[in-house]
């Protein structure tokens, strides 16, 4: 989020080794020196370094990261599991409706988050795990819609003609189908096709399914993007150069556009996976996310939207730590965006 | 970082701080931790009916105490009325309903003590029956009038009775139908088959109407409970004159205290008083308010929230059937204001788990499921309580007869038990073994089976969850190759007696696509206890044969785990008087409802 006074714009545009841009000037002691030779890459991590707001939502996002990735590590230390149904098993911790008795959804220093009404179980770690899951599937789905994006929409820019015309209807078509209908309508069918009608459907089915239809309704954006810079790039004269300079296809995609398109497809992918995660808590809440026992986090939001008028508290542990999430990985994506392309800015 | 971007972090940050400030302060405790009896097991144990006599049945019904009249009662509803034509009512909303606009042979009343008896309504008494008990002889009392001002008189009760045989009459009970022509469902109906209405009649052999006030029913068999069966809302008077068949189901001739001044399905109705209807010959019911404004489309959600705040015209409303929601239960029972306007008590319904006994034929892996089953989960889903109790075992706490038995210790173990689950399999041989759940998707179920499948397979099951759409679930599970172990499924009796549940629930003679059999369980054994029962002429002593039976096909065969025995809360607005739970209505009671000063 860096806004760059007008005089240091024509200096910004270019990929080479910058100069008296007076924004970066107080933090850096002797730009003169340190500027030679200085790749785009390194460029944009001094430029993000400098962004308190991208390095503070860097840590949020990086922490949660890490709490999906450890969440056995931390219910293991923690000492309880998000499937037990303390709250049943134990009595003495809920009463006759099956609410918490204490205060606040139960919070005490045993159950931190306190305890989720009905069924009992432990707030914390149904969270923990419930992130994890939200996260690795909002993650797969990410990275295969940007490999998707990426393989589809530079073929159609740099191609063009007959390929860019079906690639780019076979987009349109993709993105009329609404993907939390599709979904709905979709994992009967898979099951029909999969499952012994007497068995349930593993859960691994489950996120597979969920990862396709996320995925393959979910990289058209990018593809559009990245078609119409690739696009422009094709004409630009360093490529007409490797052209005549007879170099294959693959290579000038490999080599010219794609480092050209590093900052766009970063700067959407970090978009992408907020996106990606409200819209896997959507399907969720709607029934037909991720069911039970696996914990999940949107299903905890539609376990809060039933309880809420009895026990307010429970909504605010999904719900706010998706606030967090969602608002430090978009104030990171911004700060990505404005590292990698400081001209933009507002 | 420029200042700008400062500023919409702070006041990102500050609006999360409100948030966080907002909702922790708005979250008290659940409290409460031991609860006392409520009210409605306290009425539960024990109860008994008895067959009243004339003196009995004569009117007027003691004055409640503190009634007046006048004021209008607004009803909220969730479903509209999908029937009115007495013969064609068998849901509870329309049961409800026709405790206010419809008459029948005779009636339940709740005495003084807080004991039920078997009252005449139209008849002067409960039933004189003779030829031991296959003939039950009733009269009719004067003054007995439809909304037209035309008498009542034998021959519209002979109407009434001829007309359920027409074919357009699909929903009501079939009972006395069987009883006279000695045959079972549709072929009972083949002895009149287009009713009374191209002037064929029901032999004098079945029924007999010598004058205008007798009616006499022969029974091919000796029937006991002939007065609950006629007490049945789907027995109530027909006008023979007046009869518009198929249109009298929008439009029928009432009898009751009330009568329908105007129906807008979906939307509202308004019931007024019923000048014809004279006090005098009614033991039960009463004419306090003016009328009945009834809205239909409301939630059980939206009811509870209106009926809690009660405000404005939400103070002089309650409603015929709409209960207190799972979600809005805490909030209820845990404001005194609030409970002090509620009634509670139990409903009819039994949950069951029924067993294919079909595909699990090992007795101990039956155990196994029944031991490990953990019935509190599914209360706490229903939410809680006063939604529900655990069940010990087959028969209702409404049913005269229940004992409180647990030979399962369904109820001592409210978690299940697993270790006796595990034991069990484990000696059967099947640890391991597959075992498909079929539970209906909705929340309470849906809830109840993390945990059912968290105790099964701790107990060594492999579960297989199946969630059946809400629609089509009863007729999935009716199908008797239906591929599934266990399945849930409620049962209610349609009178106080078991003899409407055991066999229906385990008789192997009825094991067919869509009958109530759901565990298919054959057994010669019980099938004849059954047939002797039923001749059993003191209805007292047949319950407490069918208790026994109950719990030993629970013991021997475990064909079905007894899981809750639903109960109800409804509420009132502040401004209603006389609101009481009627156990045999298993709802709130209209009737003698009135309007506060």
């Amino acid at each position: 989020m860096t806004s760059t006074s007008p005089a240091a714009v024509p200096g910004a545009g270019s990929p080479g080794p910058e100069k008296s841009d007076p924004s970066f000037a107080p933090p850096v002691k002797d730009p003169q020196k340190e500027l030679v030779g200085r790749s785009p890459g390194r460029l944009m991590w001094v430029r993000f370094k400098r962004d308190r707001t991208g390095v503070v939502s860097a840590c949020i996002v990086l922490a949660f990261f890490l709490i999906a990735a450890l969440a056995p590590v931390i219910s293991w230390l923690y000492g309880k599991d998000p499937y037990t149904r303390y709250g049943e098993i134990r009595p003495g911790l809920l009463n006759e409706n099956k609410y918490p008795i204490k205060p606040n959804g139960g919070i005490d220093g045993e159950f931190w988050f306190g305890l989720e009404p009905g069924l009992g179980r432990d707030v914390f770690t149904q969270l923990v795990y419930g992130i994890r899951t939200s996260l690795s599937l909002a993650v797969a789905i990410t990275l295969l819609s940007v490999l998707t994006a990426i393989v589809i929409g530079v073929a159609g820019g740099y191609f063009g003609g007959r390929t860019d015309y079906l690639l780019g209807r076979l987009t349109d078509l993709m993105m009329s189908f609404p993907n939390q209908l599709f979904f709905i309508a979709f994992t009967p069918v898979v099951m029909a096709l999969f499952v012994n009608p007497q068995d349930e459907m593993p859960t691994w089915m489950r996120a597979c399914v969920l990862v396709y239809v996320m995925w393959l309704l979910g990289w058209m954006t990018l593809a559009r993007l990245l078609r119409g810079q690739t696009l422009s790039l094709r004409e630009r004269e360093f490529v007409e150069a490797a052209k005549v300079a007879g170099t294959p296809p693959a290579r000038i995609i490999r080599k010219e556009l794609l480092p050209n398109l590093v900052t766009p497809i970063l700067v959407q992918a970090t978009y992408m996976l907020p996106n990606n995660v409200t819209a896997i808590a959507g399907l969720s809440f709607l029934g037909v996310g991720m069911l039970e026992p696996t914990p999940d986090w949107g299903r905890m939001f539609a376990k809060g939207a039933e309880v809420y008028q009895s026990d307010l508290t429970y909504m605010f542990f999904p719900g706010g730590a998706m606030v967090i999430f969602i608002l430090a990985f978009n104030l990171l994506g911004d700060s990505v965006r404005d590292a990698f392309d400081p001209k933009t800015g507002r | 970082m420029s200042a700008v971007s400062t500023r919409t972090a702070r006041s990102a940050l500050a609006a999360l701080a409100a948030g966080v400030l907002f909702l922790t302060g708005c979250s008290s405790g659940g409290g409460g931790d031991e609860q006392s009896e409520t009210e409605a097991k306290k009425q539960g144990k024990d109860i008994s009916y008895s067959f009243a006599d004339a003196a009995a049945s004569k009117g007027p019904a003691p004055e409640v105490e503190g009634a007046r009249e006048g004021g209008t009662i607004k009803m909220l509803q969730r479903d509209t009325f999908s029937h009115l034509d007495p013969a064609q009512i068998y849901v509870s909303d329309e049961i409800s309903l026709s405790t206010l606009i419809h008459r029948r042979l005779t009636n339940y009343k709740r005495n003084k003590d807080g004991s039920y008896s078997v009252v005449g309504d139209l008849a002067t008494d409960s039933g004189k029956k003779s030829d031991g008990g296959k003939t039950w002889t009733y009269k009719l009392k004067d003054g007995i009038r439809f909304e037209d001002g035309s008498e009542i008189t034998s021959k519209d009760i002979r109407h009434t009775i001829e007309r359920t045989f027409a074919p357009f009459i699909t929903e009501g009970p079939t009972f006395l139908q069987e009883w006279m022509t000695g045959k079972g469902g549709t072929e009972a109906r083949k002895s009149l088959p287009d009713g009374p209405y191209k002037g064929d009649h029901l032999p004098d052999s079945m029924l007999e109407t010598p004058d205008d006030k007798t009616i006499v029913f022969h029974f091919k068999q000796p029937q006991a409970e002939v007065p609950y069966a006629l007490a049945m809302s789907g027995y109530g008077v027909v006008s023979a004159k007046k009869d518009t068949k198929e249109k009298y189901d929008k439009k029928p001739l009432c009898s009751g205290p009330y009568k329908i001044a105007s129906f807008k399905s979906g939307k509202s109705m308004k019931l007024v008083r019923n000048t014809e209807w004279d006090p005098k010959t009614d033991a039960q019911r009463h004419q306090y308010p003016d009328a009945f404004d009834v809205q239909f489309g409301v939630s059980f959600e939206d009811s509870t929230k209106r009926l809690i705040s009660d405000s404005g015209e939400n103070r002089t409303a309650t409603s015929f059937t709409n209960s207190v929601d799972a979600s809005s239960m805490q909030k209820v029972r845990s404001n005194p204001e609030v409970e002090k306007r509620s009634v509670s008590g139990y409903q009819s319904y039994v949950g069951y788990m029924a067993i294919n006994t079909d595909r699990i034929t090992d007795k101990r892996v039956r155990q196994a499921i029944a031991y490990a089953l953990p019935a509190d989960s599914l209360v706490g889903a229903f939410g809680g309580t006063g939604a529900a109790e655990m069940a010990g075992n087959y028969i209702s706490p409404t049913l005269v007869g229940h004992k409180p038995t647990d030979p399962f210790g369904k109820i001592k173990n409210p978690q299940g038990d697993v270790k006796k689950a595990k034991k069990l399999l484990k000696a059967s041989g099947k640890s391991g073994m597959k075992l498909t759940f079929a539970y209906q998707n909705a929340p309470e179920w849906q809830q109840f089976s993390v945990a059912a499948t968290q105790n099964l397979k701790k107990a060594g099951f492999d579960v297989q969850k199946k969630d059946i759409i809400a629609d089509t679930y009863y007729d999935q599970i009716g199908k008797i190759k239906n591929g599934f172990d266990i399945y849930h499924h409620s049962w209610g009796a349609d009178w106080p007696s078991a003899s409407t549940v055991v066999p229906n629930l385990f008789d192997g003679r009825q094991v067919q696509d869509g009958a109530a059999n759901y565990a298919h369980l054959k057994n010669e054994k019980f099938q004849q206890e059954m047939d002797r029962i039923r001749k059993i002429t003191d209805p007292d002593k047949a319950a407490a044969e069918w208790m026994k039976l109950a719990d030993r096909i629970l013991k021997a065969e475990v064909p079905a785990v007894p899981l809750q025995y639903y109960k109800t809360i409804q509420l009132h607005g502040s401004k209603i008087g006389g609101a009481y739970f009627d156990e045999s209505l298993h709802d709130l009671m209209p009737t003698s409802l009135y309007v506060k000063k």
